[in-house]
């Protein structure tokens, strides 16, 4: 199956999107991010020189180095982050990590200041993950490296189906919350949140 | 030679601070850290009880550890996140307390203790890792 971001863009573009759309409030120095982006210097130098000419990036110098930088400017902003975070840039590696692990979980879905695009570098990815069955431990060793390279602190938090929906009957002040917000969805679908 | 990680978080304005060990303070801080993990699996506690009880418990066993390297934390949460190079321990076992320690936050400060069975679990099953790991480096 081909994944949304391999019909939509290049591998290069992909990572180059990653990480500046993943992270909008900081910039990045060239060498950082062809680092960061796992590619090579002409290639990710292309894209940025693209990105740059349509106005999706920015660029400024400090002292003898570029600094390269998502422009929240731009009309589609919104979109194209929403899309990033929806694929390659949060997404993807989140299910990536908990593919091990999903005959064990019925819904997972990220909520929280990066769901509603209101997330800074230094914010959690908080995870609502309902499985009856598996603990913290094995949660946590799972994302380990998804939270290395998204550069965050994953912050799961783990219930089981009854417990959802007797926090749901009690009108919980978390789950209302959570409930009540954005959500960008790993595995299963709504349907386990009207739970019945 | 590879840089020693808690010599680099080692410093003014940084969270460790060198100090050579004490056996007394180790032994003392072994004790009351076993004494609490042992009662938090007791049932007829509330949940509330027990989760403080592990915590605490989860505490005074990273700490221990942390001073038996020869360090001293001047923040709280610091002994969770330097598991791995005080006991070298995974994000299995630090990762789960330091979600804890957020969690415990949260409770103190904001009045929002949300904990439930499966939290307190993983707590104490975090701390009976940290608890073996200080056996096998020693600490008896």
């Amino acid at each position: 199956m081909t994944s949304t971001a391999d019909a939509l863009f290049p591998a290069v573009r992909q990572r180059v999107l990653a990480v500046l759309f993943g992270a909008p409030d900081r910039s990045f120095y060239a060498n950082e991010l062809i680092a960061l982006a796992r590619s090579g210097t002409g290639a990710v130098q292309r894209e940025l020189a693209s990105l740059l000419a349509a106005g999706l990036v920015t660029v400024r110098d400090q002292g003898n180095q570029k600094h390269y930088q998502a422009n929240a400017a731009s009309p589609v902003f919104a979109e194209l982050r929403g899309l990033v975070l929806k694929t390659v840039g949060l997404a993807d590696v989140l299910q990536a990590a908990l593919a091990p692990l999903a005959d064990q979980v019925a819904a997972a879905f990220v909520y929280g200041s990066v769901a509603r695009q209101q997330d800074t570098a230094g914010s959690d990815v908080d995870v609502l993950i309902v499985s009856d069955a598996l603990g913290y431990a094995e949660v946590f060793s799972a994302l380990e490296g998804a939270a290395q390279t998204l550069g965050r602190t994953i912050n799961p938090t783990l219930y089981t189906r009854a417990e959802l929906a007797r926090r749901r009957a009690q009108d919980n002040a978390f789950v209302t919350r959570v409930l009540a917000q954005p959500r960008i969805w790993l595995m299963g679908d709504e349907e386990v949140l009207r739970g019945d | 030679m590879a840089t020693d990680p808690l010599l680099n978080l080692s410093g003014p304005a940084k969270p460790l601070k060198a100090e050579p060990p004490d056996a007394a303070e180790s032994a003392g801080l072994l004790r009351t850290g076993r004494a609490r993990l042992h009662d938090a699996a007791n049932p007829a506690l509330s949940l509330e009880s027990r989760f403080d009880l592990a915590y605490n418990a989860a505490h005074a066993l990273c700490l221990a550890a942390l001073r038996r390297n020869g360090y001293r934390p001047s923040q709280r949460y610091i002994v969770f996140q330097v598991l791995p190079h005080t006991l070298g321990l995974g994000p299995e076992v630090w990762r789960v307390l330091d979600k804890c320690h957020n969690t415990r936050n949260l409770g103190e400060y904001e009045g929002l203790l949300d904990i439930d069975e499966r939290l307190v679990a993983s707590l104490i099953d975090a701390a009976r890792l940290v608890d073996d790991a200080l056996r096998r480096h020693g600490a008896d």
